[in-house]
This record gives C-alpha cells, structure tokens and sequence, in this order.
C-alpha cells in the first residue's frame, strides 16, 4: 500500500506539537500575567468615591491615628469603616457647609448609610483578621502602602494568596520576634 | 410548586448532548479560572452601636418551647441575625445541653415559607381591616357569651396572668388548651394517686437503679436535656456505674442507653409495673423471673432506685409507679412532685371535647386560636375540623399557613420566639425569660399584645406587658432583677416546691388488647407535627429507625412475617373504622404484635416542606385511647419508598462497637485495645510532627444515646445543606455527623456517632490530584474547596465514608431569607464539592487568635466544637492531645479508648471509649430474648 502521507508530512506534525506546546504555555503565561496585572488585582488603581474622602490629607495633613476611625482593628477581624457619626465629629464644626460633604450631612441627617466603594477585598473564602496581624506587630504600612500619600485610597499590594504566604513564611520581616504565622491552609481558608 | 430543596437534574440524552456540554463546560471553566472579583460596596453604620464589633458573635440568653415547655437556650448573634443555638450552661433546667428541636429553631426563624402576612378567607388583608372587622366582634362575643380562646399549654407567667385577668373581668369567656403530645394520662395519675395534678421530676444522678416502662426521659420528657447529663454522668466510668432495664413497645434512645430492654407491648407494659409491685410486697400476685430481679435490684438500692412509668401509659399504671418510688422511699432523692409547670394543669382531650360540643351546641361565637393546630392534630374520633367550621368567627395565629389557618376566617402570622418578648418556666418550674434577638422579620403578633388587644387594651407592647408582670412581683428591685434575669436567662431559685402528699392506693385494671396493638409515638424529628415544616428535621434521620423525610409503621420482623409484609409495602391501619394507609417498616426491637407509628406526618397544609411527607396517625388516633389502641392491619397491594440512611457508608461487621460488661472490664480492662493488639504497625507514612497543639476528639459511647443533637448543630454552624428525600435515597445526604445504630439481637441498640477521623495517615489525602485536602501541622485534615475538582478520589479511599460530596447545587444561594441564617465564619460549598468535619475550625481558629493576643497557649476547655457544645449527655470531648492534662488526653489514656479500623493504621484523631453495660446476672440471656 502506498504511503497516506508524503515525508514532509513529518515537518508539519512536528511544528504543529511544538506550536501547541508554545501556544498553551503562552496562553497559560499569558493568563498568569492578567491574573496578577492591575487589570484584575486593582493593584496601584486608585477608585471614586461618592465623597472625595482623602486619606493623604487626614493622615498626614492633620495627623490622625488611623485607629481614630477604624476602630475595631486592634479587636475584630474587621477594621470597621467609621460610621457617619465619626466624619461628623469633626465636620458638624469645621468644612460644614462644604458641597463635597453634602453627602455626609445627609447620611447623617437622614440616617441612611453612606455607600463607599469597596478598595480592599478579599474573597469571601478568605477569613482574614486585623487583630492578630496588629497584635503581632504588623504596621497598617505592610499591607495597605502609604497611605499618608493616597488622595483617594488605592491598594498597594495585590492582596493575593502568593503575597500573603511571602510573609507568613517569613514574618521576620514585618511582625515582632515572637509571630508565629501559619502557612496551613485552614489558617485563613474555612 | 418546587420543593426548595428540591434540585431539577436534566439527563443529558445522548452522547452529542453530553459532549456538547463537557465541551461549554471545559470552556466555561478556564474562563471561570480568571474570574475578577466583583466590585463590592461598604455601608456603614450612621451610628455605630456601642457594643457591637462586627464580626464578632454575641451571645443572649432566652428560652424557646417545646410543646409549651421551656428549653433555656443562649443564642449566637452575629452582627444582629442570631445564627446558632447553644445550650445554656448556667441554668439549672438545661446545663448546657441542646436538643434537635432548639438546634432547628433558627431555621424556622428564617424559614422563607413562614407565615408574612395577614389574610382573610386566605387572601393577603391588613391589620386595620382585622382591627375594623374583627376586633368590635370578638369585643362583642367577650363583653356578652360565646368568645373561646384556644391555646398549647401554657408555662408563661405572663401570659398565664393575663388570661387570669380576663377570664375574672369576663366570666363567660371560655379559654381551652389543646396539646396532641399533651401529658392527660400523667396528670390523670397524680391526681389519682395524690389528689391533684402534680409534676413528676427524677433526679437520675442520685439513683443507682433505674427501672423505665415505656418512658424516654433522656429524649422526649420535658427535663431531658438534664436528665440526659445526668444519667450520662453516672455511666461515663465504671466507679458508681448504674444499672438500667427499660421496658418499652419501641426502641426510644432511652432504650439504647439501658442494660437490660425488654420489649413490650404498651398495653402490656401495666402488667409489668403490677408485676414488680406484686415483687416488692405492694400486692399479690406473680411475677416473671426478670421482674424479681428488677425488685431486688431496687430493694437494694432503696432510696437510690427510682421507676418511671411514661406519660404514655394509662393513669393508673403510672400511679402504681408512684407508689413503688414511694415505697422504695426514692422520694427525695431520685423522684419528686412539684407543682405543676404549666399554669392550668387541665385533661387536655377533655377541653378539646368540651370545645367541640361548645360549638355543636351553638355556644362558640368565636374563636381565637393562638399557635395550635388542632384541625391537623386534634384526635379523630372528635371530628374538630368540622366543628371548627361552624365558629361564626375563626381567627387563627400560627407561623405558617397550616390546616387550621385554611379554615379559619382570618389568619395573623405569629412571631418566632426569636423576636419576641415573653417568659416561660422549664420542667423544673425555673422561669425564664424569652427575649428577642433581632426585630420580627414579617412584623407577626405575639399572644400577649393580642390578648391585651382583646382586652380593650390595644397598643400594648409585649415587652411593656411581660416587665409589669414582674414589676408587680419585685416592685423595687425590677431594674436590678430583670438585667440579672435577662442576662441569665432564668429567674434565680424559681423552682417549685416539692408537694408532698401520701399517696392513694390506685387499682391497675387489666388491659388485654386482642390482635394488634396500634401505639402513638412522639417523632424523634417533627415532634408533633409543630416542627414539620423544618427540612433540617425532615431529613435529620430520626433515633434507631434513621428514616428520613417519612414516619412509617413500625414493627418487629416476626410480626410482619405474620402480617405478611415487608419494608416498604403499605397497609391499611384500621382504628374504629376510620382506616389510614402507612408504609411498612420492619425493626428488629419493636414489641411483637405492636405497630408503632409516630405523630405529625401526613400534613396537608403548611409549607411545602411539610407537606405530604410521611403517614398521618392523627386520622386513626381516638380521643380515649391517646397512646394506644387495638387496630386491624391489612396489607393493600401497593408499595411505598421509604429512605432509610441506615444502610448508607456502611462499615458493619468490623467490630466497631466495643462493649463489655462490668464485670468482664473488672477482669480485662484491656478489651477494648485486645482485638487490635495483633495488628501490624507498619506504614509507609512518616510520623506526624507533634509540634504544637494536636487537636482530637472522644466519644464517650457510654453517654450516648443517639439523640442527634449534634448532627443538627453541626448541620447549623457549618452551613450544611438540605438535600431532598431523593438525593438522600441515593446516599446524598450532607450531614457531617452521621449516628450509626446497631443492634445486637433484637433488644439492644449500639449508638456510634461517625464523624471525619482526622486519620494522621489520612487516605484521602494521598489520592487527591488536586492536593485539596491536606494535613495541618495540628492534626487536622483539611478539606481546601477552591483546589477541589470533584473526583472523588477521597470518598472513595476514605474507610469511614465520612466525606460528603455536593453532587448537585443543594445550597441555596437564591433565597434571601436563608442568607443571615448562615454562620459567617464558614464557606458556603457550591457544586462539584467535597466537604467534611473540620473539627469546626471557625472555632479553632477564634480561640487561637484570642490566646495569641493575649500570648498564651489556647487554655483546655476554651475550645467547643459545635456537636460537643450541643451533646445534653457530655458524651464528646475535644481538646489538645499533646497536652497530657487536657480532658481529652485524660479520655484517651483511659484503658477503654479504642480507634476504628485500627487494623488500617490509619491513626485516627477520633476515638472511642468503649460501651460498658451492667447487666444484672441473676437474669438470664436467655429472658433478654
């Protein structure tokens, strides 16, 4: 019987392997590089807000603790996003007639909350605490930059399961002596 | 209309069909794999509340009813939306433990088919119309004759006083109460044998022998959740063991937990208690060898042996039982009366009569039915729901649309104990309070404000209502005693006296019933029907039988090969002509010629888990003949699935029960270990590292009774899903704790909670592609949901199938309702998962972090996991095996502590300790059957 495919058949088949290799391993980089862009992680991406609240000016402008507002950071596993009344203790005095708080005033007024757009968030398969981070040592810093120079808030980290084990394996870097972070998965997955 | 939890599974027809679908799906996938998160919004408080951290739960102290009486309870809240019950361990009626049915009460909190809205003739309607249309009339019927008011038996103090004051300022208003689990017979005995109608409490920590005829005080009695801790506690270790024979129709948990059991006829039951009478010289007569060893038994043990006779039986057996307790000179010590805890000690089935010939009569002009359903569960024989239709006026207030709501004129959705304000009293007369833990979801009416309503006096708040019931009593004290009993849930020193009266010498008739015998059962899962709406309950495997989804007819193999029927037929049960079809299902341990059935299936109305699931006894149950009754059973040609978890993950014939009896543990106390002694330890495995804690578990197979408490807990923290009556017949079921029965002959029942191991040479682990579950340096084995692909390689390896897969979508993650029922702490599963104990990690991890803050080690005890926490008989520890001084190492180190399948050398984290029994030698294996 003669031959179904000529010799140079050979070249094509082989180019083939090797191009869907290289296609699939470009695909998977590819894939990779978008997952761990800004274009998805929001790293670096600074967001709108309803009210232009700046950080940059409250932190290093007036020198306000960040635990001033976000309270719970110390206690919970939430840092707590300060209620209304908390920019009012301030605002009901100074910047009161201000158009850019109009929102505020009427949150507060009106006792509807007010709606931030959320900048760091986790999946809701991840269980993450404050409280032990800061009662380790971890500075606010570590994790969320400089937030004494963001206008509008922005993350500075990508918040990724990578980036977090790069700490919790070797936390000498960022927390005190005595951290004993975990790098088992029900650490922080339940 | 679709269950909801129902799942529709499209069968994929051919081969291109299925491959056009694996292909969308491997598509699907790799897009699903560069998913960006969805942007989400933060709204935060206007004005924080002072107390609250978000995220982390608190915990309030209330009371929830079972049939009126109180189970004190201390509820989980997070972040305002109570998610889990727990017991409360400060009072005196509850010491901790839980139930199945206060576990389940937060699902009926946010059940999406509960009751939401007012309706007339069955149509949405206001509650001004109610108040224009309604009220002038009932103001009316109550100012002239004819107002009747229908209620469950009632505990509240306030409640109790508020119908006191109408009934004095309105003499004509009549005020019925109905309960189809309701305790006629006991008090028919106390008031034979005492003169009026009397509590009996039992204290089973202070007896040494307790004989129980068809009773089950661990389960269904009203103090079972102490009972249960008690008699636990004498039969945890061999030192001051106990010795226990029960005598009952049908296996009860009680009847697992007993050294010696006996079935019996129900009917049959009054000559055995006459037996054991005749035996301790109270009359003549014979007695059968087993009974006079029970009598001496109990002579022995005098003052420390106690008898408990059932509510189920007939007054004048139980007043026999009195006067044994009382002979034996028990009173004291194991047995007491007290006052009784509901505030109208009235013959139930009587009231329900007198009402239904009220309204023959014409004398019922209307009627307010506050919580019951008595057109669903009244007896048979009285034919209320046609009485009922002839009330001029029916106003009905219940959590769902039941039967009684479908013919009453008006329907007004009641509110969870959740969400109310109210009081109650526990077995023991303790009162507690009952306070709300968030708003009424659908606004609802509690019974106090509708009274007070009734009353003339509208805009009365129920919590206005139940404090200026105790400001009357405590007048200046009020501020300082209320947060007191707010915060413990209970009144201090409220318990009622003992009444001690002589007791009257009460003739027990003889009861032969001819042919078959017919008993009625209180069900291990809906109760009396008031629960059958709860699918957590619906597919709880109910005590020893593990049916789920049904109730069915039980009886013994050899009766059913006299009847000619197996598992599954259906026959026609035939009680004073009127005729009820049940499926069949055959239990070793039934009494011989006895049919059990259980009450509070076969509902018609409700919602739509309720709804035609199971046989309803109620058509059959005749009102003089509550418990039992002769019936004639003919077997119809058709044939019923019933769906039994029993025989799901199967291990059986491997020597899992450990048992022995005291006296074989006095000459071995190594008969638990023995039969593995010989079994290689070799493994390819390297040692787990010890560093750090080491999280394990025992069971305590003697405390056990199987009541499955901690399955439902379990199920309510770890937000497992309700899977349907069909999946569960496919072995489906998602329970992360499974109690497996077993019964050795026909009499005795082995309980044997399974839950994961948390092998340290885990065999799930090693065949896992994905690497999805893997061992923590603490011991546990961890199951990862977002590596998961679903092959299920780790099912199949795992040697005590404790591992459940979501073959289908069985969460629902569409019903808003059900989303704040959810523990926030753990992952709600999705499809094409495996999911398994985790040893209740949220709780692991909580105290860890709490004692790292604190730079600490986490102290022995600070941990409970959920089924630990919910167990009324302490039968689980769980804590630090590395720490010698922890409760759970001291559990393991005791001689009886065995693993499963030791001979796999898996190493489990879970073990056992081994059944003790202590049967009494002078009765013979062969009088055990």
């Amino acid at each position: 019987m003669a031959q179904l495919f000529p010799e140079s058949a050979n070249v094509l088949a082989r180019t083939t392997i090797i191009l869907v290799g290289a296609g699939a391993a470009l695909g998977i980089g590819i894939a990779y590089a978008v997952q761990s862009s800004p274009l998805v992680t929001r790293q670096d991406v600074a967001r709108a807000q309803p009210v232009p609240f700046s950080h940059k000016h409250h932190v290093a402008g007036l020198d306000l603790d960040c635990r001033y507002c976000h309270v719970y950071v110390e206690e919970g596993a939430s840092a707590g996003i300060p209620p209304t009344h908390t920019c009012m203790t301030c605002h009901s005095q100074v910047w009161n007639e201000a158009e850019a708080l109009q929102l505020v005033r009427d949150s507060y007024r009106e006792e509807v909350p007010l709606r931030w757009n959320r900048v760091h968030d986790l999946p809701d398969f991840v269980y993450f605490d404050h409280s032990i981070h800061i009662s380790k040592g971890v500075e606010c810093e570590s994790c969320h930059g400089d937030v004494e120079q963001m206008p509008l808030m922005w993350k500075a980290n990508t918040l990724q399961m990578q980036w977090c084990l790069e700490c919790h394996r070797n936390p000498a870097e960022r927390a005190d002596a005595d951290a004993r972070p975990s790098d088992d998965c029900y650490a922080c997955h339940r | 209309m679709k269950k909801p939890y129902a799942v529709d599974v499209e069968i994929l027809k051919n081969r291109r069909e299925f491959l056009e679908v694996m292909g969308a799906t491997v598509g699907f996938a790799s897009l699903a794999a560069c998913v960006k998160q969805p942007e989400e919004q933060i709204y935060p408080y206007v004005r924080a509340p002072e107390y609250l951290v978000p995220g982390k739960p608190k915990y309030f102290a209330t009371s929830l009813a079972r049939s009126g009486v109180g189970r004190p309870a201390l509820v989980e809240s997070h972040d305002g939306h109570p998610t889990k019950i727990e017991g409360n361990a400060e009072h005196p009626a509850s010491l901790g433990g839980t139930d199945v049915w206060m576990q389940a009460a937060i699902y009926d909190l946010y059940n999406p088919d509960r009751s939401q809205a007012t309706l007339r003739q069955g149509a949405p309607s206001t509650w001004k119309r109610f108040g224009e249309e309604v009220l002038p009339r009932f103001s009316a019927s109550l100012e002239g004759s004819g107002c009747a008011i229908l209620t469950g038996a009632v505990t509240s103090p306030t409640l109790a006083a508020q119908l006191d004051r109408l009934k004095k300022t309105h003499p004509k208003l009549r005020w019925y109460q109905w309960e189809s689990a309701h305790l006629d017979e006991r008090f028919r005995a106390t008031q034979a044998a005492y003169g009026r109608a009397l509590d009996v409490v039992y204290d089973f920590e202070s007896a040494d022998v307790v004989v129980a005829f068809d009773a089950d005080p661990l389960f269904v009695d009203a103090g079972s959740l102490v009972y249960a801790r008690q008699a636990a506690r004498r039969r945890r270790d061999a030192d001051g063991f106990t010795r226990w024979y029960v005598v009952e129709p049908s296996p009860t948990p009680t009847g697992t937990f007993a050294d010696h059991r006996f079935r019996a006829r129900r009917a049959d039951v009054g000559a055995w208690v006459t037996e054991l009478a005749a035996a301790l010289g109270l009359q003549e007569g014979e007695t059968r060898a087993a009974v006079q060893a029970m009598a001496n038994d109990l002579k022995a043990a005098g003052k420390k042996g106690v008898v408990v006779v059932g509510p189920t039986q007939p007054a004048d057996v139980q007043a026999l039982a009195f006067r044994i307790n009382e002979h034996l000179g028990a009173r004291g010590t194991t047995f007491k009366t007290i006052e009784p805890v509901v505030a109208s000690p009235v013959d139930h089935t009587e009231e329900l009569r007198a009402l239904v010939k009220s309204i023959e009569a014409g004398e019922t002009k209307t009627i307010l039915v506050l919580g019951k359903n008595p057109v669903f569960d009244a007896p048979a024989d009285l034919d209320f729901a046609a009485a009922y239709d002839k009330v001029p006026l029916r106003v009905h207030v219940g959590a769902f649309v039941d039967e009684t709501a479908h013919r009453s004129h008006w329907h007004l959705p009641a509110r969870h104990a959740l969400e109310s304000w109210s009081d109650t009293k526990t077995f023991d007369g303790t009162v507690s309070l009952v306070q709300p833990l968030l708003r009424p979801l659908y606004g609802g009416h509690s019974a106090h404000e509708l009274i007070e309503l009734i009353a003339g006096r509208a805009g009365r708040r129920e919590y206005a209502i139940v404090r200026e019931h105790y400001e009357a009593q405590w007048g200046a004290a009020l501020e300082s005693r209320w947060r007191r009993a707010l915060h413990d849930g209970f009144v201090a020193n409220t318990q009622h006296a003992e009444v001690t009266t002589a007791p009257k010498v009460v003739d027990v008739k003889p009861r032969a019933v001819d042919g078959l015998e017919l008993t009625f059962e209180i069900d291990g899962t809906v109760w009396d029907g008031s629960y059958a709406d709860n699918p957590w309950l619906q597919e709880l495997p109910k005590p020893i039988t593990k049916l789920t989804w049904d109730n069915a007819a039980l009886v013994s193999p050899a009766t059913a090969g006299k009847l000619g029927v197996e598992t599954d037929d259906v026959v026609e049960i035939e009680v004073e002509g009127r005729k009820v079809d049940a499926a069949v299902f055959v239990l070793p341990g039934q009494a011989e010629d006895s049919l059990a059935l259980s009450l509070g299936n076969g509902r018609r109305r409700g919602s739509r888990v309720g709804r035609g699931v199971g046989f309803d006894a109620q058509r059959a149950r005749p009102s003089d003949k509550a418990w039992f009754t002769p019936a004639k059973v003919r077997s119809i040609d058709r044939v019923y699935t019933l769906v039994t978890t029993q025989d799901h993950h199967r291990m059986e014939g491997r020597n899992l029960v450990r048992e022995a009896t005291l006296a074989a543990f006095a000459s071995d106390d190594q008969f638990a270990k023995r039969p593995d002694a010989k079994v290689a330890k070799l493994s390819l495995y390297p040692e787990h590292p010890r560093e750090g804690e080491q999280w394990g578990l025992t069971v305590n197979l003697n405390a056990c009774n199987g009541c499955n408490a901690c399955v439902v807990a379990c199920q309510s923290e770890n937000n497992i899903p309700v899977v349907g009556k069909e999946q569960v017949a496919n072995g489906r079921e998602m329970h992360w704790i499974r109690i497996d029965s077993y019964f050795e002959g026909d009499e005795t029942v082995h309980n044997q909670p399974v839950t994961c191991m948390h092998c340290e040479n885990a065999p799930c682990e090693v065949v896992c592609p994905a690497n999805a579950t893997v061992h923590s340096p603490s011991g546990i084995n961890e199951m990862v949901y977002n590596r998961c692909i679903g092959t299920r390689y780790c099912s199949n390896n795992c040697p005590y199938k404790v591992r459940r897969f979501n073959f289908l979508l069985y969460q629902d993650w569409e019903t808003p309702s059900l989303e704040p029922m959810r523990n926030p702490d753990v992952s709600v599963r999705s499809r094409g998962v495996m999911e398994k104990c985790t040893f209740c990690i949220q709780r692991i991890q909580a105290a860890r972090i709490t004692a790292r803050k604190e730079d600490r080690e986490v102290r022995d005890g600070e941990i409970v996991t959920a089924c630990q926490g919910a167990c009324p008989a302490e039968a689980i520890s769980f804590g630090d095996i590395a720490d010698p001084e922890s409760k759970v190492s001291k559990a393991k180190a005791d001689a009886r502590d065995y693993v499963l399948l030791h001979e796999l050398n898996a190493k489990p984290r879970v073990s056992y300790t081994a059944k003790l029994t202590n049967p009494n030698p002078a009765i013979d294996e062969k009088v055990k059957g």
